[in-house]
C-alpha cells in the first residue's frame, strides 16, 4: 500500500511517562520509552493488559497529559499545541457525557466547540447520528442511554467534525457482542473513508479482525509491533478441511503424505468461533434501543 | 497574520465564540440539575418573614428591617449558591470525565475556565436579579400599605430609593463574581468537591472578616503580625467594600463614583483570580 501523506498521522518518539503517587517523590513509570508511528489511512490497535498505559498514551497523544520525557506528534503538529487537535475525534475509555442533554444536543454542542459551521451543523448532527444508528433516541437524554448506546453516541461526537484520525479507547469494553460487532463493523467503515484509526483494547481476539497493525504493550513497555497478517500466520503450516473423511481414507491419506515426507499434525473438527454462533444465533436489536 | 510556522496551516485563536458555548452549556446544566428549585425556598423564606414583621406591626422602621433582612437573605443564600455551584458545575466535568473530550477538541483551556465562571456568573446573576426584583416588590408593596395607613410619616414621599436597591443588588452580584472566581481557583487544584466547598467557606469568611483583623492588630500589634494581616488585605479581597451603605436604600443615596469604583475592584479580582485559576488548570492532569 502506498500512502499518499508522507507525514504519519501519530508519531511518537522516546515518550516516558511518570505519575508521581505523592509528596515524597515516589512515581510510578505508566509508559517508558514508547516509539511508534502510526501511518496514516490505517487501522491500528493498541494492545495490552489493564494498566499496560494505553490510556496513558492516548491521553498524551491528545495533549490531556505532558510527556515527562519525548514527544509526540499529531500529523506533525507537537501534542502539547491546541492545533494538533484539529484533526482528531477521540472516544474515551468508559464515557459518560452530559446526562442533561439529548443525544442531538450533545453531539451538536461538540460540533460547535470544534467550530462545525453553522450553517452546516443541524445536517451534520443527522448525519453522524444517523450513522452509528442512534436516530430513534436522538432526541432522549443521554442519562437514559445503555452502555452500548453511550459509546455510539462517543462516536458520533468524535466524528461530528469529519477529522481525518479517531482514536477509540476500549471502544467494545462492556459492550454484548451484538454491540461490538457493530462497532466493528463502523470502524471497518471508518477505514474504507480512508480515515486512520487507533484503537486500544486488551481483548485482542475482537479486534484481530479489523486492525492492520498492531503494538503490544506490556507494564508500558512496547514488546511487540507488526502487522497482523504476520504476526498471527504460521508461515510453515497449512490447514486442509474437508468433508467427512472415512477413517480409513484418512489412514491411505496419511500413508500418502508419509510417502511425500510430510507428518500429519492434527486431525481436528472445526470448529466455530463462539461469538460468531453467538452473532449468527441472536437478533439483532432494532437500533437505538426499542421503541414503544 | 503573524509569520505562520511551515507545519501550521491553521492555528487555534482565543475564540471568545467557544468561551460563550461552554458557559451557555454549564448555564444550562445549572438550569436542568435544577440548582433554581432553591430560588424557590428562597422566595418563601422571604415572604414569609416580611409577614411576621408585619405581625409585630414595626411601623415606618419596620421598611428598614424587610430591606436588611432581604440582603441579609441574598448574602447568605446567595454565597452558599456561589461556592455550592462553581463546585459543583467543575467537579461534574472531572467526574464524569466530560472534561477529557472537551479538552481533546481544538480548545484553549482558558477559554474552558473562563467558560466555565461565565456560565456559574449568569446563574448567580440570574439569583440576584430575582431576589432582588422579590426584595423590591415585597418594599413596595409595604411601602405603599403603610403610607395609607399613616400618611403623616411620608409626608415627604417614598422613603425607599428603589435604583440604589439595585445597586446593590448589582454589587452583590460582582461580589459573588469574585468569590466564583475564588472557587473556580482552589477547585482547580483540588482534588474533590467537597474539599472545594469546604475551603470556599473558609476564604469566604477571611473575606468577610479580614477587615476587623486590620482594625484591631492594624494598630497595636507585634511587627510580623501586623505584617501578617497587611498581606491577608492584600491577598484576600475585602468583602466589606461592598457594603455601601448601613442602611440599604433608605437614608442617605449611594454615590456612582464609589459603586463605580467598588464594581472596578471586583473585576480586577474576577480577573486576577480567574487567571490563576486558568494557569493551575493548565498543569492539572485530567
Ligand atoms: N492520573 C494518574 N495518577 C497516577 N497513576 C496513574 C494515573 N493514570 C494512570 N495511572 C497508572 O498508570 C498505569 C497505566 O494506566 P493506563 O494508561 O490507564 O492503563 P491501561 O489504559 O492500559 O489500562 C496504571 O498503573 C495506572 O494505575
Ligand atoms: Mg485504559
Amino acid at each position: 500500500m502506498t500512502h499518499p501523506n508522507p507525514v504519519p498521522a501519530i508519531e511518537i518518539t522516546g515518550l516516558t511517562k511518570d505519575f508521581s503517587l505523592n509528596l515524597r517523590g515516589i512515581k510510578l513509570r505508566a509508559v517508558e520509552n514508547l516509539t511508534l508511528n502510526i501511518p496514516e489511512g490505517q487501522v491500528f490497535g493498541l494492545l495490552g493488559p489493564n494498566g499496560s498505559g494505553k490510556s496513558t498514551t492516548i491521553k498524551i497523544i491528545l495533549g490531556l497529559l505532558e510527556p515527562t520525557v519525548g514527544e509526540c506528534k499529531v500529523f506533525g503538529v507537537s501534542s502539547v499545541r491546541v492545533d494538533s487537535r484539529l484533526n482528531v475525534g477521540y472516544l474515551p475509555e468508559a464515557p459518560y457525557f452530559y446526562r442533561y442533554l439529548s443525544g442531538s444536543e450533545l453531539v451538536r454542542f461538540y460540533g460547535r466547540i470544534c467550530g462545525v459551521p453553522r450553517k452546516r451543523l443541524d445536517e451534520r448532527v443527522r448525519e453522524v447520528i444517523d450513522w452509528v444508528g442512534l436516530s430513534a433516541a436522538a432526541h432522549r437524554r443521554v442519562g437514559t442511554y445503555s452502555k452500548g448506546m453511550l459509546q455510539r453516541i462517543g462516536l458520533a461526537q468524535a466524528l461530528v467534525h469529519d477529522p481525518r484520525l479517531i482514536i477509540l479507547d476500549e471502544p467494545t469494553a462492556g459492550v454484548d457482542p451484538v454491540g461490538s460487532a457493530e462497532i466493528s463493523e463502523l470502524i471497518l467503515k471508518l477505514k474504507n473513508q480512508g480515515k486512520t484509526v487507533l484503537i486500544t483494547s486488551h481483548l485482542l481476539a475482537q479486534i484481530e479482525d479489523i486492525c492492520d497493525r498492531v503494538a503490544i504493550l506490556d507494564r508500558g513497555k512496547l514488546i511487540l509491533e507488526g502487522a497482523v497478517n504476520e504476526l498471527v500466520s504460521m508461515q510453515n503450516r497449512q490447514s486442509l478441511i474437508v468433508d467427512s473423511l472415512p477413517p480409513a481414507e484418512l489412514e491411505e491419506l496419511r500413508g500418502w503424505l508419509a510417502a511425500r515426507g510430510h507428518a500429519l499434525t492434527a486431525v481436528e473438527q472445526p470448529r466455530t468461533r463462539l461469538d460468531q454462533l453467538f452473532l449468527s444465533k441472536v437478533s439483532r436489536p432494532q437500533k437505538g434501543g426499542e421503541v414503544k | 497574520m503573524s509569520s505562520a510556522t511551515a507545519s501550521t496551516a491553521r492555528t487555534v485563536p482565543f475564540s471568545p465564540g467557544r468561551l460563550g458555548i461552554v458557559a451557555g452549556n454549564t448555564f444550562l446544566e445549572a438550569v436542568r440539575q435544577k440548582l433554581f428549585n432553591f430560588l424557590l425556598l428562597l422566595a418563601v423564606a422571604l415572604v414569609a418573614s416580611a409577614q411576621l414583621f408585619r405581625e409585630f406591626n414595626f411601623g415606618s422602621s419596620e421598611l428598614k428591617f424587610i430591606s436588611d433582612f432581604g440582603f441579609g437573605a441574598m448574602v447568605f443564600f446567595g454565597s452558599t449558591l456561589t461556592i455550592a455551584a462553581t463546585a459543583q458545575l467543575f467537579f461534574s466535568e472531572i467526574e464524569n470525565r466530560t472534561a477529557l473530550t472537551i479538552l481533546a477538541k481544538p480548545i484553549w483551556r482558558t477559554e474552558f475556565i473562563f467558560g466555565k465562571f461565565l456560565g456559574v456568573f449568569a446563574v448567580v446573576g440570574v439569583f440576584c436579579a430575582l431576589t432582588t426584583l422579590l426584595l423590591l416588590a415585597l418594599l413596595y408593596h409595604r411601602e405603599t400599605a403603610l403610607m395609607t395607613a399613616n400618611p403623616d410619616a411620608f409626608e415627604n414621599g417614598r422613603m425607599i430609593h428603589y435604583g440604589d436597591l439595585v445597586l446593590m443588588g448589582v454589587l452583590q452580584w460582582l461580589k459573588f463574581g469574585v468569590l466564583a472566581a475564588i472557587t473556580l481557583l482552589i477547585a482547580s487544584f483540588s482534588n474533590t468537591n467537597l474539599y472545594t466547598v469546604v475551603m470556599g467557606f473558609f476564604v469566604l469568611v477571611i473575606c468577610h472578616l479580614q477587615y476587623l483583623a486590620r482594625d484591631a492588630y492594624g494598630a497595636v500589634a507585634s511587627l510580623p503580625l501586623r505584617l501578617l494581616v497587611q498581606l491577608l488585605g492584600y491577598v484576600f479581597p475585602n468583602f466589606q467594600v461592598f457594603n455601601l451603605a448601613d442602611q440599604i436604600g433608605i437614608g442617605e443615596g449611594i454615590d456612582s463614583g464609589i459603586f463605580l469604583r467598588v464594581a472596578g475592584y471586583a473585576l480586577i479580582y474576577i480577573a486576577v483570580i480567574g487567571g490563576l485559576a486558568v494557569y493551575s488548570f493548565r498543569n492539572r492532569e485530567i
